[in-house]
């Protein structure tokens, strides 16, 4: 659940972007710094690898602004998304609010995408996380890419989206989406901390 | 010095007196603030809480995989500041706290004077859950109106 400070009326909320490599989750991050004004975001921390693969994480920190009376922060955070660093997609994982999955639509990258949501439930599962009880959006990236290169969106729903979460195409380079993805996924984080309808 | 709730100013008040750390952050093991003194910025103090997180998780898993026991603590010293990183239990779960220091005091003031902070949460830490249910109905209009304003639309 989001951190909630009522002595000074905060609440903190830690979001995950998680997906196979290369899909665009650190150009989700990158984007967004890049949009939001200086004294609203913190630093971008990413820790990398030479290649600028990314390594352990990626952290970015936004001050939101007051909802319902309480000033509002999100922690923004990706995994590595190479299959061989589970151990550290396990570690970022932990005490997730949401999820944004990107999802990389080409269509040589279907299986990639795949295996990346199966790890993506399994490592929710070890730590005692059901997939369908935890906030989710699934982000259909590249969709700028040649038709002819890509799944469509409903495509790549019939193969990830048996949910019927939000889900939404994305060309996360050039900024599409990606707004949309995190607004998406805020309101189901914080709808969790509202009062029950 | 802020705390996320009450009960965790005194011990940590008396933590800073007694230790005479320079910054010091308290947090779960995801990274999230719980309490925290010496940092400037808000958001700073998030950045700190994800990397001082991430390097005791590491480390944890690190130890875990080469059939240690568990290494529940950090410390790197540098020639005018020390950071000291530590996990420990307390009655609402476990937290890790983040020390930095410098020349005035010394790794080992800070390890037993932060063993000492670690006893005092557990008897501070009251038996009842703050309640959950803080945004009011009507939320989504003022997220929407927070994050068209945030990416200037």
């Amino acid at each position: 659940m989001p951190l909630v400070n009522f002595t000074t009326r905060e609440i903190t909320c830690k979001l995950v972007y998680y997906g196979p490599g290369r899909s665009g989750k650190t150009s989700n991050l990158l984007y967004i710094h890049g949009r939001v004004p200086e004294h609203r975001r913190g630093t971008m921390v990413s820790l990398a690898t030479q290649s600028d693969r990314t390594l352990f994480f990626d952290f970015l920190p936004l001050e939101l602004g007051v909802i319902s009376g309480f000033t509002t922060r999100f922690q923004l955070y990706t995994v590595p998304g190479q299959v061989y660093y589970n151990a550290t997609r396990r570690l970022v994982l932990q005490g997730a609010d949401g999820v944004v999955f990107v999802a990389d639509s080409q269509a040589r990258r279907f299986d990639d995408n795949l295996e990346s949501f199966q790890n993506l439930q399994e490592n929710l599962l070890d730590q005692g996380v059901d997939i369908r009880q935890l906030p989710l959006v699934l982000q259909y990236n590249k969709q700028d890419l040649p038709a002819d290169l890509i799944l469509a969106p409903p495509d790549l729903d019939d193969a990830l989206n048996f949910r019927a979460v939000p889900s939404l195409p994305a060309d996360a380079l050039h900024g599409s989406g990606v707004f949309e993805s995190l607004k998406a996924l805020s309101a189901l984080v914080l709808q969790r901390l509202a009062v029950p309808r | 010095m802020r705390a996320l709730e009450p009960w965790v100013e005194a011990p940590l008040a008396g933590f800073l007196a007694e230790s005479d750390a320079r910054l010091t952050l308290l947090m779960t093991s995801s990274g999230q603030v719980i309490a925290q003194h010496g940092f400037t910025r808000s958001l700073d103090v998030m950045a700190a809480a994800a990397l001082g997180a991430g390097i005791l998780a590491a480390t944890s898993e690190l130890a875990r995989v080469m059939g240690l026991p568990p290494l529940d603590a950090v410390a790197h010293q540098g020639k005018l500041l020390g950071i000291y990183l530590a996990a420990f239990t307390t009655p609402r779960g476990r937290w890790l706290g983040l020390v930095v220091y410098g020349r005035e005091t010394s790794l080992g003031l800070v390890q037993l004077f932060f063993e000492r902070l670690v006893e005092e949460l557990g008897r501070a830490a009251p038996a009842e859950l703050p309640a959950r249910q803080v945004l009011a109905e009507d939320f989504e209009p003022e997220l929407n109106r927070s994050l068209g304003a945030l990416f200037g639309r």
